[in-house]
């Protein structure tokens, strides 16, 4: 069959007209759920490394909501440890800290050891007031073997022990780095200490079995560079180019 | 059910089956078959987006200008997957963040745009549907079939839900790590096409 | 012998053709030509030169693996006395006391690894044999010995079955058995151990831990692990010459450079082993580390600057090269065929190897992912190579 050009030309048009109907409409009208979802999911996060949710433990929106309720999203600023009151509390702290105002050059010890370039002038942290489960919930990042590895510490109100440690996004090796996200490996954390009052970083993790079983986790076998990973994290963020001055904060306060 | 009806119906699961036969849709077979509940949803995106994309290209099929073909049944796919995507990432977000780009892929998967070119463009609306769902359950068959014996064997769960206790909660399971890996879909593959081939020797090239 | 020759000649009729258990025939074959000469030889022109048969080239390959073997069992044992506060007494009475006592815990270590495989291998092989109606090769004697010797002692048994069951269909009989096979068996078997189970067989514990004994400060880790965390010889605890001669953890067979060397004699003396081959290993490794050497001021960390900066004389005694090099990549079946193309594919397994152990920290051991992702490239290496000579003869004729 032969067309004239101008057939083709509005057909092509008509198509794209009509595709891009379809695409935009459906888009608009789950675009809310999507972001309520991505929103939820995050929260269950912190959920969990408080202990408030077992791993692959599911719960609707609203409970999540209802947790919420007492948990106090803080933003911080990096340097002073100063809580900033009434600042946006949606704020992506990894994305803000590329920008020339929102971060600036991690120091290159650290930039080397977690492959952290950046940091945020305002981290993200969490202050869990659910009887039982009083705790500090700080964002953690850093290199592993393969990815960055991303999740959360739960710190003591006091910041001096741990409380749990999660990770919700890594590439590591199936049964060697990977299991970062066993369970059982988790389940060594709590009750570890974590900084002792000068705010230097004590907790980690060790090749082979903890011989200081206060404040040394077992090493995840055959996963030297994943476990180094996490100690260099944990002594980015914990330390004081990370949450540092606002954790010497929180002690003070208390 | 005519002999031709019948063909179009069984032949894609077995004799010509997309992916043991025609080797196509491989990349999203090794991709999203870590766990059966991946494979099942990556299953149903694609159904839905091979019937819906063959229908519809039927239906334009004499309005389509040669010219513009390809071009046209591409917007055509990715506008149902973009469409699929959307629905998975608002109604089962965890799924969907597991199967992260592949759903998008299947606008590259190549037996969205075989099926298009080779059945829709020739054959009437409803044959053409029927075309897209039975080779869509050929490639959803085998995809089910290796997420099971991966995640059974890689994470001693089916559905998440424990078959073999795994040593790592206090069971018996070691579980085997390479089938965690993409390549062990490979060997999965490999093995169903080898029995295929063993129980229909039709399916061997000739030599 | 002369009673079991009858016994056999007495039930072989059983076995022949029209026999009763005439399906079986491949396992009558086998038991047959493992204890007695052959009565027929190869007619065409198959691996022939002399009287050399496929079994002559195996049992040579057989012989040429004994000294690995003895040290592996003398090893095993030793490094489990040394991890042993019960055998201190003996460990520190010296050497020749100890030699028996190593041997015998080592044997009692390797011995039910090798059984495992020689009964699941045999199995497998016996079934493909008798559904597909042709001869057990002797080519098992070979894959069933590597096997053992290039596991670590630690190994649940279970997993060695299931390795070697894996190397032997997927490695061998899918392509059709032995003589079409791409991979060697043996190294597929352990590659997928590798990566099925890594925390078996990622080299940080490779020693077999006395019960009830002294855990606390044993390590076993072997030296390829240990580099990538700190990149320093001085740091190993243990000297060039102990890598040398193997009294170190690792896996079971390839720990003795010495050992391998003894073998690779034996192989280049008996024509069976590819000297080209092995030469070229050496080669290739030794040129990639001294340009590793060169650049090393690189590496991101300190680690990868001192693993960079190792020199090749550590590279060489160091994890399976020496194994892999003798026993593995001059495989008849799955190295190249052509001279040239054995210069060629030895230089490239030895490149690659230093490469994979330095660069990529997730898997120490290099030489055996280099061996069979060259085995791999064999035939392409071949396919170049030959069509090179056709292009220089029809040059020289002026076609």
């Amino acid at each position: 069959m032969e067309f004239s050009n101008k057939y083709i030309l509005g057909f092509s048009l008509a198509l794209c007209l009509v595709s891009s109907l379809v695409v935009s409409t459906v888009h608009v009208n789950v675009r809310e759920k999507q972001i309520e979802n991505a929103a939820a999911d995050q929260k269950s996060q912190v959920l969990q490394v408080a202990g408030l949710l077992a791993a692959g433990e599911k719960l609707e929106s609203e409970e999540i909501d209802a947790y919420f309720e007492e948990i106090e999203i803080l933003i911080v600023n990096r340097v002073s440890g100063e809580i900033i009151e009434g600042a946006d509390a949606d704020v992506d702290s990894r994305s803000a800290a590329k920008t020339t105002a929102g971060g600036s050059d991690a120091p290159e010890v650290h930039a080397k050891a977690t492959g952290v370039k950046r940091l945020a002038n305002e981290l993200r942290a969490y202050r869990i007031q659910v009887e039982g489960h009083e705790c500090l919930v700080l964002e953690i990042s850093g290199n592993g073997l393969w990815s960055t590895l991303l999740g959360y510490i739960a710190l003591s109100p006091d910041t001096l022990e741990v409380r749990g440690i999660t990770y919700y996004s890594h590439k590591e090796t199936p049964g060697l780095g990977g299991e970062v996200d066993n369970p059982r490996w988790k389940a060594q954390w709590p009750g570890k200490r974590a900084l002792n009052a000068d705010g230097d970083v004590l907790i980690e993790v060790i090749k082979g079995k903890a011989k200081d079983k206060d404040r040394q986790v077992d090493g995840l076998s055959g996963a030297t560079i994943t476990t180094r990973g996490v100690n260099n994290m944990l002594k980015l963020w914990l330390g004081e180019h990370g949450y540092g001055p606002f954790l010497a904060k929180q002690r003070g306060a208390l | 059910m005519n002999k031709a009806t019948k063909a179009i119906l069984v032949d894609p699961l077995h004799v010509k089956n997309p992916i043991t036969l025609q080797v196509l849709g491989i990349c999203s077979a090794l991709a999203v078959t870590t766990k059966v509940e991946t494979s099942l949803v990556m299953s149903a995106a694609l159904t839905f987006v091979l019937v819906l994309s063959n229908f519809s290209i039927s239906v334009l099929r004499n309005k389509i200008p040669g010219s513009v073909r390809i071009i046209t049944q591409l917007s055509i796919i990715a506008s149902l997957v973009i469409v699929a995507d959307q629905i998975l990432q608002a109604y089962f977000y965890d799924v969907s963040k597991e199967l992260t780009v592949f759903v998008g892929l299947i606008i590259t998967n190549c037996i969205v745009m075989g099926r298009a070119e080779a059945f829709a463009m020739a054959n009437p609306p409803g044959k053409s549907a029927l075309d897209g769902l039975s080779n869509a359950i050929g490639y959803s068959w085998i995809l089910i079939v290796v997420g099971l014996f991966r995640e059974l064997l890689g994470s001693g769960e089916i559905l998440g839900r424990t078959v073999f206790a795994t040593t790592a909660e206090g069971g018996w399971y070691v579980p085997n790590g390479l089938m965690v890996l993409s390549p062990s879909a490979f060997f999965i593959i490999g093995m169903i096409i080898w029995v295929q081939r063993t129980l229909t020797p039709d399916m061997n090239e000739e030599a | 012998m002369a009673p079991l020759r009858k016994l056999l000649d007495k039930i072989a009729p059983l076995f022949e053709e029209g026999g009763k258990y005439a399906k079986l025939y491949p396992l009558y074959e086998a038991a047959d030509s493992f204890l007695f000469t052959p009565g027929k030889r190869a007619q065409g022109a198959v691996h022939v030169r002399d009287g050399m048969d496929i079994k002559r080239l195996m049992v040579t390959v057989v012989i040429a693996l004994l000294p690995c073997t003895i040290w592996a069992m003398v090893n095993t044992g030793w490094q489990q006395m040394a991890a042993d506060s019960a055998h201190s007494v003996a460990f520190a009475a010296g050497l020749k006391a100890s030699w028996q006592t190593a041997l015998g815990l080592g044997a009692l270590a390797f011995l039910p690894v090798y059984a495992v495989t020689i009964a699941v291998g045999g199995l497998f092989e016996a079934i493909f044999a008798t559904v597909r109606k042709h001869e057990i090769n002797e080519g098992f004697l070979v894959t069933s010995m590597l096997f053992p010797l290039i596991l670590p002692p630690d190994m649940p048994l279970w997993m060695v079955g299931v390795g070697i069951a894996f190397g032997v269909v997927i490695g061998k009989e899918v392509f059709g058995g032995t003589g079409m096979n791409v991979l060697n068996p043996a190294l597929t078997g352990r590659i997928f151990l590798f990566f099925a189970y890594p925390s078996y067989m990622s080299g940080s514990v490779w020693r077999i831990l006395p019960e009830g004994g002294a855990v606390d400060g044993v390590t076993g880790a072997t030296a390829l692990g240990e580099l990538v965390g700190h990149g320093d010889v001085a740091q190993l605890g243990y000297s060039w010459s102990d890598y040398f001669w193997g009294l170190v953890p690792g896996s079971m067979g390839e720990t003795s450079a010495f050992c391998c060397l003894l073998g690779a004699a034996f192989l280049i003396f008996t024509k069976v082993g590819s000297w080209r081959i092995m030469t070229s290993c050496v080669l290739g490794l030794t040129a990639m580390t001294l340009l590793m050497n060169a650049l090393s001021a690189g590496g991101s960390t300190e680690a990868i600057q001192g693993f960079l900066a190792m020199g090749p004389e550590w590279h060489l005694v160091l994890g399976g090269f020496a194994f892999g090099t003798v026993f593995m990549a001059t495989d008849p079946v799955s190295a190249a065929q052509t001279d040239r193309g054995r210069w060629i594919y030895g230089f490239l397994i030895g490149a690659l190897t230093p490469i994979v152990r330095v660069i990529n920290p997730a898997y120490p051991e290099g030489v055996m992912l280099a061996i069979i992702f060259m085995n791999v490239f064999a035939p392409t290496i071949d396919y170049y190579v030959v069509k090179a000579n056709i292009r220089r003869r029809e040059a020289r004729l002026g076609v």
